[in-house]
């Protein structure tokens, strides 16, 4: 092998071992502490290291040019670093200064339902940007997994997970007696009627998800308990057993739609795994109201550089399969059929 | 440590028994029966894929416990190392079968969980299950690479690749498994977090893993096989990065990221 030429073999095996080594103290320090750490000008330099040696050994070996699978896994990680290092902080901050394109890289933004919103926080700044676009929540809910369920628990340890439907009734044992579930609520409230505290369920926003349980004693006394989602509830002494209320979440769905000059120019549910892309920006379920459900927050990121990476990860892969794997078996094919 | 009083628990223990039985059998020189053995096992490892599936009502990825039954499921990746690799290691694939188990059987906890709204994904199958399968592969590879340090090749008329070469043929299978499934989970990532990098431990591990190998290729190119031992050095660091990608980085409560729902 040409001087040279192993000079930048021995260059990018020592850049690797550094990255192993970044990537292994990055994983102490947690996601944040690592994103920073990568962002660091020192690691700019790095980055930038890798890139170009990666270039010149493209250059430098012309062998490449005859292993097409090596060539484009080359390619594919010069593409993800220029792709990744144009989508970052500096990078958005060099766009700014030399194009004057000034996008917001990432940020949040909490919408009220039946409202438009364009006002974007970013990420570690307290000045609100504007989109060149309003988004309007049509309406936000979430769904949960059917049937929900109630967790009955002994004082002995015994535990009965039972699916909370209404009219169902079991048996927990001769001593246990029986439970039944006669209804259940989606925001519980008492009234008062006929001068006695009845249970209702409120159709004005707000949320208190409840069930209501008869307990059938083993000596016949009946007595009905309140079991809410949100709040443990009181134990006492004499009761046998705890009951809690649980409900999993299957999705969060925010119903948008895009308002650019006062028309709606899309809609999208927007669900976890299924963003909104549009104007640049991706828009993802991020938070919603935990007490009322009357707003959604969205994470709002920008896509530069993202589709560079994409290229990248596509040449990376299919340069991996094709130089190890089908370039072997159509040269196995070819010796079988000469 | 518990035992599973359950049918899920009693297939995993009749297959970590077969592969057993049929390690022994294959040790003691009944190379057919040890074969019929390990064929039956890895049956029963697919009744108790099936069964899990049918219970769950998703594919069975979500936690260690599933993942690791799922990795018991070695027989195929073993004999497509033999048949068209030539690589050895045959009766201790049987091994590594039972030790994968060992913990879906008696460590993790086997509770059905609801899939979280982050795992409704396509993604989520072709992710988890490439790495798996790179996982099986690079564990076989190391096996091989162990050969190779400790000097063991094989016997003179089996028709295998020496321990060197059968660790680097059995990396350039897993190789791009790996990449597949880093990428995949990369894609993944910005669909449902927002970031196709978020610089989370897992993902910082599961880089290291790769780059490991990409050390490997790397000199192996330079020094072909001048230095078996440190060829065999590097894929033994890269199974060990993966060994810490796959459980500690889930178990362990020093590392809490994006991916502790696996745990």
């Amino acid at each position: 092998m040409h001087k040279y030429r192993r000079t930048i073999i021995w260059l990018g095996l020592v850049l690797i071992i550094v990255l192993i080594v970044l990537s292994i103290y990055g994983a102490f320090i947690g996601a944040e502490g690592a994103e920073q750490f990568f962002n660091q000008p020192p690691l700019v330099v790095y980055w930038t290291a890798l890139a170009t040696l990666l270039i010149v050994g493209i250059a430098a070996f012309r062998r490449l040019l005859h292993m097409p699978g090596l060539l484009m896994i080359h390619v594919g990680c010069v593409l993800i670093l220029a792709g990744g290092m144009w989508g970052s902080r500096g990078g958005h901050y060099f766009q700014k200064k030399l194009f004057g394109i000034d996008k917001i890289r990432k940020g949040r933004m909490a919408i009220y339902e039946g409202r438009s919103e364009n006002h974007v926080l970013p990420d570690g700044s307290q000045e609100q940007k504007e989109l060149p676009f309003s988004l309007k929540l049509k309406d936000f809910r979430l769904e949960y997994y059917k049937p929900a369920y109630l967790l009955i628990q002994t004082r002995q340890g015994q535990r009965w997970k039972v699916p909370a439907e209404a009219g169902k009734e079991f048996p927990l044992g001769n001593d246990a007696g029986t439970i039944k579930i006669v209804k259940s609520y989606e925001n519980l409230k008492i009234g008062i009627e006929e001068g006695k505290s009845a249970p209702f369920d409120d159709p004005s926003p707000g949320s208190n998800p409840a069930l209501e349980v008869q307990v059938t004693e083993p000596g016949g006394q009946i007595s009905t308990q309140y079991v809410f989602e949100r709040f443990p509830g009181h134990s006492h002494n004499q009761d046998k057993f705890s009951l809690s209320y649980h409900r999993v979440i299957s999705d969060y769905i925010s119903e948008l739609q895009i308002i650019e000059d006062d028309k709606v120019v899309a809609a999208k549910d927007v669900e976890v795994n299924h963003p909104l892309r549009f104007g640049g920006y991706h828009f993802y379920q991020s938070s919603y109201d935990d007490k009322a459900g009357q707003y959604t927050v969205l994470q709002v990121v920008s896509d530069t550089g993202l589709y560079v990476v994409y290229a990248g990860y596509w040449m990376l892969c299919i340069g991996a399969i094709w130089h190890m794997w089908l370039r072997h078996i159509f040269s196995k094919f070819k010796v079988k059929s000469t | 440590m518990e035992i599973k009083y359950t049918i899920q628990g009693l297939l995993v223990y009749l297959t970590i028994a077969a592969y057993l039985l049929a390690f022994v059998t294959t040790v003691l020189r009944r190379p057919k029966i040890g074969h019929a053995i390990y064929l039956l096992g890895f049956a029963i490892a697919v009744c108790a894929i099936g069964y899990r599936w049918y219970h769950v009502r998703h594919v069975p990825l979500q936690n260690l416990f599933e993942v690791f039954l799922c990795l018991g499921m070695i027989y195929p990746v073993s004999l497509f190392c033999r048949r068209v690799l030539r690589v050895g290691g045959y009766s201790a694939d049987m091994l590594i079968g039972a030790i994968v188990l060992f913990p879906a059987g008696f460590v993790f906890n086997a509770e059905p969980q609801q899939l979280p709204p982050a795992l409704q994904s396509w993604l989520f199958s072709p992710h988890v299950a490439v790495y798996m399968f790179s996982y099986i592969f690079m564990a076989k590879a190391s096996f091989q690479a162990i050969c190779q340090l400790a000097g063991k090749n094989p016997k003179p008329g089996e028709n295998l690749l020496p321990p060197e070469q059968a660790t680097y043929s059995i990396v350039c299978v897993g190789f791009p498994l790996l990449t597949l499934g880093l990428i995949l989970g990369s894609y993944w990532g910005k669909q449902a977090w927002g970031d196709y990098w978020g610089w989370d431990p897992k993902e910082l591990w599961s880089l290291a893993s790769w780059l490991v190998f990409l050390g490997y290729f790397h000199f192996r190119y330079m020094f072909g096989k001048k230095h078996p031992r440190i060829n065999s050095l590097w894929v033994i660091a890269g199974m060990a990065a993966i060994i810490i990608t796959l459980l500690w980085v889930n178990l362990s409560r020093l590392f809490p990221g994006l991916h502790s729902y696996a745990s």
